[in-house]
């Protein structure tokens, strides 16, 4: 197999507050291909969006890009190392940011916010804004800019998009702007078009108009996209592969297939457990105990043991190593989880938390003349074991 | 709905308030103590005499009445007759009036001259030690009074050094003889020299309250998600500060400039008497000190209407930049 | 007149307000003070501010012990003050006499006086001094009217909406048409020149920015779940406004009222300066200035520390309330 077109290696991205360093990507490693459409999936503060802003260097004060590589078609978009005297210093191959603006934002790769609210200028026509950026990303006249401003607005099925060119973002629906901001990046021809959580702010089912059409295009155009949801129906639905993040780290690292019907990290069964699915009913929906740990200062171990239902007392010891659990004659799946390891997991007593289960019937106890109101979700826990 | 839709009902919109403004006025200045006819015909007039001036200036007739006749002449641009110049109160309005809005203006272009690029660079360089000069000059603006301002540059341009003249304002459209000078232009030259002290007298609490809405307003934006966008799509700093940001940061300094022009006529009323300027302000303050009512009520209204033309010229330059404005009003 | 220019405000005031609703199902006025004085504590120029504010408010009541409550149980006017300096109205010195440190035409400088001697021979640093007290009681007076009747206006306009919001806003924006100077003047000018009216002129003058304040954070307020809640309830609507929707508006009256006690400083200073105002020989630092005019060239000086007075005092409530908006809206950080 060729190169992958983007290589992420150990990213690291802090940013320094008054409370203190926030770890918010804490050495994250994946991949996305040419013309592959990518899941970075995770709960909202597991570090997805700030791993995906790194990639570009859009990271804003007070954060910063601390350590790793990301790679994009022989470019270091990144490339942090340690200098003989231990300190960590940008390397010569990496791009400047000039070269970065002039290079590779959005003639290389382009990107979708999360709000299409908020993602268009309210003082400027739709249509000028489009046909600004495909003016500079891919070197056109104003003319021919606005050509393919406007057959693109009709790609994204923006209804007479020679009017609607003229037309002031406010006069725009939400599900419409998304529309644009994908014909926005779609326009510029990038090879990669990272998607922040495109569809979080729209309807449901605007949002399912929206896959559809990313989808469609995807494979006319044969872009590739990292796709950053916290939804594991969007990706079960848009992509072929699937990173799962936790607390800054990339956990589980699957096709999409292989995460679903064969998923090895217990975080990553635990998020499709709470996942509303038609073949079960409410009842037996299993949300995660507990809430994710601040990055200021992540739990030891396994950062996931505070709230993992297999936890053992060797989780809050071992970091575990990331690697690949697949056989050989298997597409590769990578997993960070001591009991893919031998460093004693099985010897190890489980942990005593809630999420284990061992608060359980204390608490219902406890609780004795309560109205039995769950704050934790328990009784889901008890149903699926 | 259009533009032009959208600036008729805003002008409409300002003629109750311009009724209530004569409407108070009239009201306080009928409350004030003093007879009017006293002070025209000195301490003891015959008793004929001041019935003719009572009848004279309708000052016999009930109040409701003489209100009434009052707005009636409004309407048609009658202001009635200052009882101390004994002209016609718009007369000398229209004589006063463009030198307060020479300064009105030299001020508040002074103002804007200074205000957008000082919140602009502290904004852009926050946090560093040109954005604490800047916080701190603005601070200081905000709190000095206008007239002392007035004061000091005085003592030392005028009186210390002799840069600038403290008094006789010259005016950019008198004539050369009267100046003394050439040209023309040399007028313009000459006045423009005269202007500066009042001039940054009275803008600088403008200067200062605008740089800080610049400064807070510009971050606001730099940090917004279509400024994000820009970056990601390969735009260079200097064009998002110049294009994606700028115009949006305007909009809270436009509503801010409307709403300042009244302590703005305020300050004028100061700087005018600081430097011996014949405008609207000192004009005001002889009417008050000659109990001369027509004269109060008639300036004041011009102040006021002064006021609202400038917050709906304000209000229309906003419509004009944010398309939202017209669009929300049509719902 | 001036909808959509309140908008932008409108905007501002809610989000200041939000920042501070930390559990919007239990707004409360402690609870926004407490959470107040502890972001103000962390914040230096707030407390610079404070500490502005506290000296002369200190100063403000002995002048006013001095002036007005020692004078009521027979003890002589400047008492105080003599005791530990001098009058501010005694006539003892040369006139005109430049700061300890320099000479000007009338003589030489002298320590017994140190910051120089007025037209009438007395002494400066007294007169600033005591010239506080008119500072801050029409400020804080003066700020106090407004706010109070500023809060009925815009709380009755915003709650109850339609003809009544129409016709009371439209007053508050005839108020505001006017320069506030001038309606000042007139208004001192029908009922009295002295210092009380000075107070209730501003006072009135001020009403516009607390209604306009109130009554965005009432509608904003009104629509919130917890407020639809008490109305289905059958809470009356006097106690919701009094209960839920002013303890709500803490937050940006708090912030406003501190910078407009600013405000109202620089305007009486300006009226004193224009002879309206308190009245000779009571020491006020506009009036002051107004007598300095005259001596400008031979005694500069003597127009320099009234106006530095003015200066620290109005930077000391601007500081408070550029570190309070900071510490209560936190998305404006600096």
């Amino acid at each position: 197999m060729s190169e992958p077109l983007l290589t992420v290696e150990n990213l690291k991205t802090q940013f320094f507050t008054e409370e203190g360093t926030v770890r918010a990507v804490d050495g994250v490693n994946f991949e996305v291909n040419e013309g592959e459409l990518v899941g970075l999936v995770g709960e909202s503060g597991a570090g997805k969006s700030v791993a995906a802003q790194s990639i570009m260097r859009l990271v804003e004060e007070p954060g910063r890009i601390v350590d790793g590589t990301v790679t994009f078609d022989g470019k270091k978009l990144v490339d942090i190392e340690e200098t003989p005297d231990g300190r960590m210093e940008e390397s010569d191959e990496m791009l400047s940011n000039r070269e970065m603006r002039e290079q590779v934002r959005g003639r290389e790769i382009a990107i979708v916010f999360q709000d299409p609210m908020e993602s268009l200028n309210p003082v400027f026509k739709v249509g000028a804004q489009l046909r600004e950026f495909i003016e500079l990303n891919r070197g056109v006249n104003e003319s021919e800019a606005k050509t393919i401003a406007v057959d693109m607005l009709r790609e994204v099925g923006i209804p007479e998009p020679e009017a609607r060119y003229d037309d002031y973002p406010h006069e725009f629906s939400g599900g419409m702007r998304q529309r644009v901001l994908i014909a926005m990046a779609l326009a510029c021809e990038p090879r990669l078009i990272i998607a922040d959580e495109p569809t979080t702010a729209l309807d449901v089912t605007v949002e399912g108009q929206i896959l559809d059409l990313v989808s469609d295009l995807q494979e006319r155009y044969d872009t590739a996209f990292l796709w950053v949801t916290h939804d594991m129906g969007v990706v079960a639905e848009i992509c072929d592969r699937v990173n799962v993040m936790y607390l800054g780290e990339v956990i589980e690292e699957a096709e999409v297939d292989d995460l679903f019907h064969d998923t090895k990290h217990p975080y990553t069964e635990a998020l499709l457990r709470s996942m509303p699915r038609p073949d079960r009913s409410v009842e037996s929906l299993d949300p995660i105990k507990g809430v994710m740990p601040e990055a200021i200062n992540p739990p030891s171990g396994c950062r996931f043991h505070t709230r993992c239902p297999e936890a053992r007392e060797a989780c809050k010891e071992f970091h575990p190593e990331y690697q690949d659990v697949s056989d050989a004659d298997e597409a590769p799946h990578a997993v960070s989880c001591i009991k893919y390891e031998r460093v004693g997991y099985e010897d190890s007593d489980p942990l005593q938390t809630e999420a284990t289960g061992a608060f359980a019937g204390g608490l219902a106890d406890m609780r004795g003349d309560d109205d039995g109101r769950d704050p934790a979700g328990v009784p889901g826990g008890e149903a699926d074991e | 709905m259009g533009r032009a839709q959208y600036t008729i009902r805003r002008v409409l919109q300002a003629i109750p308030v311009l009724l209530g403004v004569v409407t108070i006025t009239y009201f306080l200045m009928e409350a004030m103590p003093g007879d009017p006819v006293s002070i025209m015909l000195g301490p003891s007039p015959s008793a004929q005499q001041a019935a003719a001036i009572r009848a004279k200036y309708g000052l016999d007739q009930p109040l409701w009445l003489r209100y009434l006749n009052y707005l009636w002449d409004v309407v048609q641009l009658d202001l009635g007759t200052s009882l101390y110049y004994e002209v016609p109160v718009t007369q000398k309005i229209l004589e006063r009036m463009p030198v307060t809005i020479l300064l009105l203006v030299s001020s508040f272009t002074f103002a804007i001259v200074t205000s957008v690029p000082l919140g602009i660079i502290s904004a852009q360089r926050r946090n560093k030690p040109t954005d604490h000069v800047a916080r701190v000059v603005a601070l200081l603006g905000v709190s000095t009074p206008s007239f002392w301002i007035g004061l000091v540059l005085i003592i030392v341009f005028a009186y210390q050094v002799s840069w600038f003249p403290a008094t006789n304002l010259v005016l950019p459209w008198a004539s050369p003889a009267e100046v003394g000078v050439d040209s023309q232009l040399d007028v313009l030259v000459t006045s423009l020299h005269h202007l500066v002290l009042p001039t940054i007298s009275l803008g600088t609490l403008q200067m200062a309250a605008l740089t800080r809405i610049e400064r807070s307003s510009m971050l606001e934006v730099l940090g917004e998600e279509y400024v994000k966008l820009a970056r990601a799509y390969g735009v260079k700093e200097t064009t998002i500060l110049r294009k994606h940001a700028f115009r949006n940061a305007q909009l809270p300094l436009i509503t801010l400039l409307g709403l300042q022009l009244t302590s703005a006529i305020g300050g004028a009323v100061l700087t005018e008497t600081v430097f011996s300027i014949n405008g609207m302000g000192t004009l005001i303050i002889t009417a008050i000190n000659n109990q001369d009512f027509a004269l109060v009520v008639g300036t004041t209204l011009v102040l006021g209407l002064v006021f609202v033309v400038g917050v709906i010229i304000t209000d229309l330059s906003y419509a004009y930049i944010d398309p939202r404005v017209t669009f929300e009003d049509a719902d | 007149m001036a909808t959509t220019t309140g908008s932008d405000t409108d905007s501002r005031t809610e989000s200041d307000a939000q920042a501070v609703e930390s559990d919007p199902e239990q707004p409360a006025a402690n609870v926004g003070w407490r959470y107040t004085v502890s972001q103000v504590r962390r914040d230096p120029t707030a407390l610079a501010g404070l500490g502005i504010i506290g000296v002369a408010t200190l100063v403000a009541v002995i002048a006013f012990l001095d002036q007005t409550v020692l004078p009521m149980f027979g003890i002589e006017q400047y008492a105080i003050a003599q005791a530990v300096w001098m009058s501010p109205n005694a006539e003892v010195a040369p006139q005109l006499l430049p700061p300890a440190w320099t000479t000007n035409v009338f003589g030489e400088g002298t320590w017994a006086h140190p910051l120089g001697t007025d037209d009438r021979g007395r002494d400066i640093l007294a007169r600033v001094f005591y010239g506080t007290r008119i500072a801050i009681s029409v400020g804080v007076i003066a700020t106090t009217i407004a706010l109070v009747a500023g809060t009925v206006v815009g709380s009755v306009a915003g709650y109850y909406g339609g003809r009544i919001d129409d016709v009371l806003m439209r007053a508050v924006e005839t108020l505001y048409a006017i320069p506030f100077l001038v309606l000042v003047i007139v208004f001192m000018v029908a009922f009295g020149r002295d210092l009380t009216f000075a107070m209730i002129g501003v006072g009135i003058a001020n009403i516009p920015t607390f209604a306009r304040l109130i009554r965005s954070r009432v509608l904003s307020v009104r629509e919130e779940d917890y407020i639809e809640a008490a109305r289905a309830a059958g809470v009356r609507d006097r106690n919701i406004i009094f209960r839920h929707v002013i303890p709500n508006s803490f937050a940006p009256v708090l912030v406003q009222a501190t910078l407009q006690i600013g405000v109202a400083i620089l305007i009486v200073a300006g009226l004193s300066f224009l002879g309206f105002g308190a009245q000779p020989p009571t020491p006020s630092w506009g009036q002051m200035l107004s007598q300095s005019r005259d001596y400008m060239l031979p005694d500069p000086w003597f127009s320099i520390w009234p106006g530095l007075a003015i200066l620290i005092t109005v930077v000391g409530f601007n500081l408070l309330g550029d570190g309070l908006r900071d510490a209560l809206d936190p998305r404006i950080n600096n």
